[in-house]
């Protein structure tokens, strides 16, 4: 029931068209019983009456008109049939867009804990695969449903009405019914657990086999790829073949049951017609309307199997659609619009991942408009750290304050709107350049543009590129250089003018050359900016106001680069390597 | 090359060909004897399903009317019985075989588009968002499913049973015969009429939904960047125009497809209608009122047929909107493939020339012009010059991952063209500038570059890298779990594991591009140790921007200007105080 509320609660805004469609569905079904008694009509007044002839003479007019009722009747049901099918339609439709729409924010909104967790390939399928399961049983199942117990429970009145023995020896099946379609139920539910979740690793596969294409063809794994993909898809092939054996294997029971209602009909209706308890005319009624109990009881595994399956596609849905992250906005967090000075404290700072210590007791503080460059071995916790900033992770213990504001009390929009970032795995939309670059800001003007990719030092190579500043790039950038990436993503973090500038090595790919280029630009930005990067290279560092080194979590050294060459230290070395 | 974006719908040029539906059936013609066998089994099923209804009748006629045929009525029922039975174990038997069929058939596909995709090349995937692969291979073949399972086999059954009837309507009664053939031509022009709609519908949902999961997938990947420029509600709202032109699409869509149902129920009752007027009124003295009576039930039976021949229709209009998108991806011309008759490469010595090798990605634009130069084996080569300048891709053409526009490359004498690429690029190892990882553990990601490592193999090439303590330090160690996203490591980490995923390859020619821009200088003055200890007895060519990197390397070449302006060793190049000096001296602090 759970998941029903659920559906009816994403249906805002579709509910009226809902319920109207509903109804029209009971009208059609009740329209589809009566569609016979026209043919009735006819055959009997112009056909086996005994004034047959008669009547067709005298009364041409009246066939004339009850063959235009007929077809008007048809033409009425059929226009209502198609604007209810339309309104199933549209309020499915629109339910998958809520419930979309609710998913993408909260995909949006999550934090790396959940990232961590689920693969891309998974979300996909739950944003794909399993939202078109609910949308088909919107539009379909519950339809389907209604429609067999009008049926069923009309035409159980209109036996009982005629005689309730026989109505009672036709119903008599319907518990075994119920009985094999419990146990079916409780079959085939797992199964199609079994088959999403074959469907999500499937998927998974072909997303990375996509997204790894450089790396497979570097090493001609090409065949461990068929395989690998192969078993995927087999496994999910026999997933969907048993989820469908489960089934026949029930269907026989139920088809035979639902089908030997014909037999009771017979039998039974044949002794009562012989002892005299029911007319033949009676007999007639009965059998002429028997499918409308048949049918309803063989659709009833139909709808089963459907349901179960629903329930285990809406059920990963609900996991994403109700999963809320743990960073957020806090309740009582400042108001500050302005912008943010760019004054950032750690404060006795630790930090883990699982069980992992990466960051133990770091203190530091960063005035406005410093330059604070981040040293330290690979896998020390120099991107962790600076993570903590935009609250891409929260602290374990101690504070990360900037202008004197605890993080988690600022509002992470107005936090992250005053941070501009450049990532060290550069990733660019499938965009153009232009749009790349003014992510952050769509409103900006074409010079403003050109301007920070001048100030990365990217305009040159993007006027040389075909479509210069329209030249579309492939995902993640693909078709660009690593240098090139990183100038354009350089160029996206200054475009937001950001009053805290992290760059995450960012100029790591990049020569020399460039690299001091972009260091100047660096110093004359037009705004006033903290700026906070991690770095290998002496070069950047010796103008840097202070130089943070961090040794497995901790920091080891602090200070300008006058002061840390004369001390002993990792700082002292790297300067050496790098003479 | 033109790339493709989120926002942009793949349009389709050929118009609709028949051989589309060749070429599935030549899936389907694999399983030709199950089919056939599924064919006979509901033939079977669908005849005994007609006797049960004449035991009726006869019960009905002759069992009714005394006490004294109670057993023979009882016999009746139990004869109905044995005939549902039996009807229903063979479309058990049926649609179990054509569900394995149905499901094979997809695998195959899906197979064969899984096998084609392996071999394009970097083009094709740089050039459109991958969520749009992705969608095919996965959501667009899921669609084609329920055709292939039970379509088939139903259109062959309901064009079977249209000829019967029709067979023996023209028998009874070929006047009231004609009169429901006449509904015909309008319900071909109101078919044909709606398929051509509906057609073109389908494809813009199917585009429709292309783009959104495209933007779907870039957003899950791009997470990290949305949250840090606070896009959620730009992205939101982009997200917001891409479902909402998909809902719109497939309301047209479906608002043609939903015709077909009434439409032809519409027509089939004015059929009846006909029959009723025409009979009684025109045909009053030439024929029976039994025959009418059976014509309107016949009529009945000759559009059941068609309506679920339409209703068939609608299914395969919708799946051809897929298999059009899954045949077009299967055409997709292999750029980068064996030539005919491609020679296995011998085993690599490490030789390495390049002759008048001109190349552009864009027509027009060069990259490399008329470059050439020769690398003897075991020589290390360091690229260096300016970003941009060509240097990734002088190294992915020694590993053909495209072709040139001009001029050889070749190793060891044979032309790199002519050898299949397997045994090309199985003898090279390539570090590529993004380390990618893949889910599954950290031995899983290293073994990668040689499948049958050992487990000592995979821990001496972390050695030599340096990041065998890390693994250690974790509780699972070498089986420690990684993700796609790498999540835990660093990027300096993966590169490392990137690093022995090459080295465990045992490669004749090592390519290292950007190998170790982000591994600090610490670290990598440890990796370059255990790197000359590998670089020996190999070829290896080596892109870095850290000049102490390649200061080691036997001989430098300076790219810039489409090609090699300077070469030498690090010495002859600092004397001549050119461009390379100049760099080195940027870089010296």
């Amino acid at each position: 029931m759970f998941l029903f509320r659920w559906l009816w609660k994403n249906m805002k805004g579709c509910r009226g068209i809902y319920i109207v469609a509903l109804f029209i569905t009971l009208i059609c079904q009740s329209m589809y019983i009566l569609t016979p008694y026209f043919t009735q009509q006819i055959t009997d007044t112009f056909i086996v009456n005994e004034n047959a002839a008669e009547n067709l003479q005298n009364h041409s007019d009246t066939l004339i008109a009850m063959l235009f009722a007929m077809v008007g009747f048809t033409l009425l049901r059929g226009i209502l049939q198609y604007s209810g099918n339309l309104m199933y339609e549209h309020s499915s439709q629109k339910l998958i867009y809520n419930v979309r729409k609710v998913l993408f924010d909260n995909i949006e909104k999550q934090d790396a804990a959940f990232y961590n967790i689920y693969r891309t390939g998974d979300i996909m399928t739950r944003v794909t695969g399993d939202l078109e399961m609910v949308r088909h049983s919107v539009a379909w199942i519950i339809k389907t449903m209604l429609e067999c117990v009008v049926l069923f429970s009309v035409s159980l009145i209109f036996f009982f009405s005629i005689d309730w023995l026989m109505a009672l020896c036709l119903i008599a099946l319907t518990p075994v019914i119920m009985f094999i379609t419990w146990l079916f139920k409780r079959r085939v539910g797992p199964m199609y657990v079994e088959l999403r979740e074959r469907l999500s690793i499937m998927n998974t596969a072909a997303e990375e086999n996509i997204s790894g294409n450089r790396v497979i063809k570097a090493f001609a794994r090409e065949d461990h790829e068929m395989k690998r993909f192969d078993e995927c898809s087999k496994a999910y092939s026999t997933a969907n073949k048993n989820a469908a054996f489960m089934w026949l294997k029930f269907f026989p029971y139920l088809e035979i049951t639902a089908q030997a209602l014909s037999v009771v009909m017979l039998v039974c209706g044949g002794l009562f017609v012989i002892g005299g308890r029911i007319s033949f005319g009676e007999y007639t009624a009965f059998s002429g309307l028997i499918w409308t109990l048949s049918n309803p009881m063989r659709t009833l595994g139909n709808i089963v199997n459907d349901l179960q399956r629903f329930t285990a596609s809406a059920n990963k849905i609900i996991e994403v659609y109700y999963g809320s992250p743990r960073i957020l906005t806090r309740s009582d967090a400042v108001d500050k619009p302005e912008r943010f000075e760019g004054r950032v404290e750690f404060e006795h700072v630790s930090f883990s991942y699982g069980k992992t210590k990466v960051l133990d007791d770091v203190s530091f503080e960063v005035n406005p408009g410093e330059t604070v460059v981040i040293m330290g071995e690979t896998g020390s916790g120099k991107t962790t750290l600076i993570d903590l900033i935009p609250r891409i992770y929260d602290v374990e213990s101690g504070a990360v304050k900037v202008d004197g504001i605890n993080v988690t009390n600022l509002k992470l929009e107005q936090l992250r709107g005053n941070i501009g970032v450049a990532t060290q795995d550069v990733l660019l939309y499938s965009d153009t350049i232009d749009g790349n670059i003014c992510f952050g800001d769509t409103s900006m003007s074409e010079e403003d543009v050109q301007k920070y990719a001048k100030a990365a030092d990217a305009d040159g190579f993007i006027q040389r590129l075909s479509d210069g500043y329209n030249t579309i790039v492939g995902e993640r950038g693909v078709g660009l250089s690593g240098g090139q990436k990183q100038r354009i993503s350089l160029a996206r973090a200054l475009a937001v003018k950001p009053a805290i500038l992290i760059l995450d090595d960012t100029t790591s790919a990049v020569d020399l050359e460039t690299e001091k280029h972009i260091q100047d630009a660096l110093n004359s930005l037009d705004f006033q900016c903290t700026k906070i990067i991690v770095a290998q290279r002496i070069s950047t560092s010796r103008n840097a106001d202070k130089i943070i080194v961090i040794k497995d979590g901790k920091i080891l050294e602090q200070g300008t680069h006058d002061e840390l060459i004369t001390q002993n230290g990792y700082y002292r070395e790297v300067y050496e390597l790098q003479k | 090359m033109a790339r493709n974006k989120f926002d942009v719908d793949e349009t389709l040029e050929t118009p609709f060909d028949i051989r589309h539906l060749k070429r599935a059936l030549i899936y389907v013609g694999r399983y030709k004897k199950k089919v056939a066998l599924s064919l006979s089994l509901s033939a079977v099923a669908v005849i005994i399903g007609l006797l049960s209804p004449l035991i009726v009748q006869n019960a009905i006629d002759n069992y009714m009317s005394s006490t004294d045929t109670i057993p023979q009525l009882l016999l009746s029922g139990l004869g109905v019985l044995s005939c549902i039975v039996i009807s229903v174990v063979f479309s058990k038997l049926r649609s179990k075989m054509m569900t394995q069929v149905g499901q094979d058939i997809v695998y195959d596909i899906r197979k064969d588009l899984f096998e084609h995709m392996q071999r394009l090349s970097f083009e094709y995937y740089d050039s459109r968002p991958h969520g749009k692969i992705l969608t095919r291979i996965i959501n667009y073949i899921n669609s084609i499913s329920d055709l292939m399972t039970n379509g088939l086999i139903n259109f062959i059954l309901e064009i079977f049973n249209l000829i019967f009837i029709t067979i023996f309507m023209f028998f009874v009664c070929w006047q009231l015969a004609l009169v429901t053939m006449a509904g015909l031509p309008i319900f071909a022009i109101v078919m044909l009429t709606i398929k051509n709609h509906q057609r073109k519908a389908w494809q813009q949902v199917s585009n429709k939904s292309s783009n959104m999961n495209a933007y779907l997938h870039e957003s899950i990947v791009g997470v990290k960047i949305s949250q840090i420029f606070t896009r959620e509600e730009e992205n939101a709202e982009i997200n917001d125009k891409l479902a909402k032109a998909y809902k719109k699409s497939w309301i047209k869509a479906v608002s043609y497809s939903n015709l077909v149902w009434p439409t032809t129920d519409i027509i089939s009752i004015i059929v009846r209608a006909g029959i009723f007027g025409v009979g009684l009124l025109c045909l009053g003295d030439v024929i029976t009122l039994g025959t009418i009576l059976a014509m309107t039930d016949y009529s009945a039976r000759f559009w059941q047929p068609l309506m679920n021949l339409s209703n068939l229709m609608n299914t395969f209009i919708n799946a051809v909107a897929y298999l059009e998108r899954i045949f077009e991806m299967m055409d997709e011309p292999v750029t980068v493939d064996d030539i005919e008759n491609a020679e296995e490469m011998p085993q690599i010595k490490g030789d390495v020339h390049f002759k008048n090798v001109t190349f552009a990605y864009d027509e027009g634009i060069n990259i490399l012009e008329d470059l050439s130069f020769d690398v003897k084996a075991g020589e290390s080569i360091a690229l260096v010059g300016p970003t941009g300048a060509g240097k990734t891709t002088i190294v992915n053409l020694i590993s053909r991952f495209y072709n040139i526009n001009s001029g050889t490359v070749s190793i060891d004498n044979s032309d790199i063209s002519k050898v299949t690429l397997k045994s090309l690029r199985s003898q090279m190892g390539i570090m590529l500038q993004d380390s990618f990882i893949f889910s599954g553990t950290i031995r899983d990601n290293i073994k990668y570059g040689n499948l049958d490592a050992t487990d000592e193999q995979v821990r001496a090439a972390c050695k030599i890298v340096g990041i065998d303590d890390y693994i250690m330090s974790q509780k699972d160690g070498y089986d420690t779990v990684v993700n796609e996203r790498g999540a835990g490591l660093s990027q300096g980490q993966k590169q490392l594991i990137a690093f022995a995923r090459t080295i465990v390859s045992d490669p004749k020619i090592l390519v290292l591009d950007e190998a170790t821009s982000s591994i600090d200088a610490k670290t990598e003055r440890y990796l370059q140790n255990g790197l000359n200890h590998l670089l020996k007895g190999r070829t290896s060519f080596i892109i870095a921007h850290r000049l102490s990197t390649v200061r080691n390397c036997d001989r430098i070449m300076y790219i810039s200007n489409k090609g090699i302006t300077e070469a030498g060793t690090h010495d002859e190049l600092m004397a001549r105080k050119g461009d390379y000096y100049k760099l080195y001296t940027a870089q010296s602090v």
